[in-house]
């Protein structure tokens, strides 16, 4: 299965939608509770991150036997040091965003920590991020 | 602790009388920031530690709802007397999350709730 979301940049309004179907998909699905809770929390940091960051995006969603796969793409600006985003605290969000609860600078660091795997590719076109989430294993935060 | 005594005692307004059932309370987490709730509470590994937590925040957008959501958190207690709006209102009465709020500000409420026996979750720790 595989379902797709629209991300508009700035929209707290709508913010956290993608996430929020993601979160109801796979309890009825009766994934284990631990593991709807890490692929939930890493979505939606990496969402509001669309909505901070960039000028609009969206995800896709795909669940295999072997494991949930999510993959968030926005158009642009780009992150121009994924090095330094990676790290704890460093942002460039702004008053709006500390205001909505986000922009600490901990969206990436919770995702990376949520994921079993995550890869990030950025230019000035856009920003991919991939996360997958094996299921049945045992995951080491 | 029972909800409903935590919602006397610290003179809470309850915002969503639909979503209202009574429950224990054991647990609480208070940020403002959603990325440490996010963090904090999903290291949480047992289900009935969080099913008898709330959330704590001074935070009144759709956001911290949408946090609460993500961890199956169903209790959001707003503090400092703030009034959310009527689509937060809305949005915990659609995922059916009990919004209620104090006037006490977000220190004092949590050492009143610690003082009578609710223990904080603390990042990795498991009970």
């Amino acid at each position: 299965m595989v379902k797709e979301y629209q991300i508009i940049a700035r929209n707290y309004d709508l913010a956290g939608r993608a996430s929020s179907d993601i979160k109801r998909t796979l309890k009825a699905m009766n994934v284990p509770w631990s593991f709807q809770k890490r692929v939930c929390a890493a979505s939606y940091e990496a969402e509001i991150n669309i909505v901070i960051h960039s000028v609009g995006g969206y995800a896709t969603f795909e669940i295999t036997d072997q494991a949930i796969i999510l993959d968030f793409y926005d158009d642009g600006p780009g992150i121009p040091n994924i090095e330094l985003a990676m790290m704890e605290g460093y942002s460039t969000a702004s008053e709006l965003d500390h205001a909505n609860g986000f922009g600490a600078g901990m969206g990436l660091p919770n995702m990376k920590r949520s994921s079993d795997l995550m890869n990030i590719t950025s230019d000035h076109e856009g920003t991919h991020v991939h996360l997958v989430f094996y299921r049945g294993e045992t995951h080491d935060q | 602790m029972k909800l409903s005594d935590i919602i006397k005692k610290y003179q809470c307004h309850l915002y969503t009388p639909e979503t209202f059932h009574d429950k224990d309370i054991s647990y609480a987490f208070c940020a403002d920031l959603m990325s440490d709730a996010l963090m904090v509470l999903n290291s949480v590994k047992d289900d009935r530690v969080l099913s008898e937590c709330l959330l704590i925040t001074g935070l009144t957008t759709n956001q911290s709802i949408r946090t609460a959501e993500m961890l199956d958190i169903d209790v959001v207690l707003l503090v400092r007397g703030k009034i959310p709006s009527l689509k937060v209102i809305e949005l915990a009465k659609e995922l059916g999350i009990m919004l209620i709020a104090t006037e006490h500000t977000m220190f004092n409420t949590s050492g009143m709730m610690y003082a009578d026996g609710i223990k904080g979750i603390i990042y990795n720790q498991q009970w």
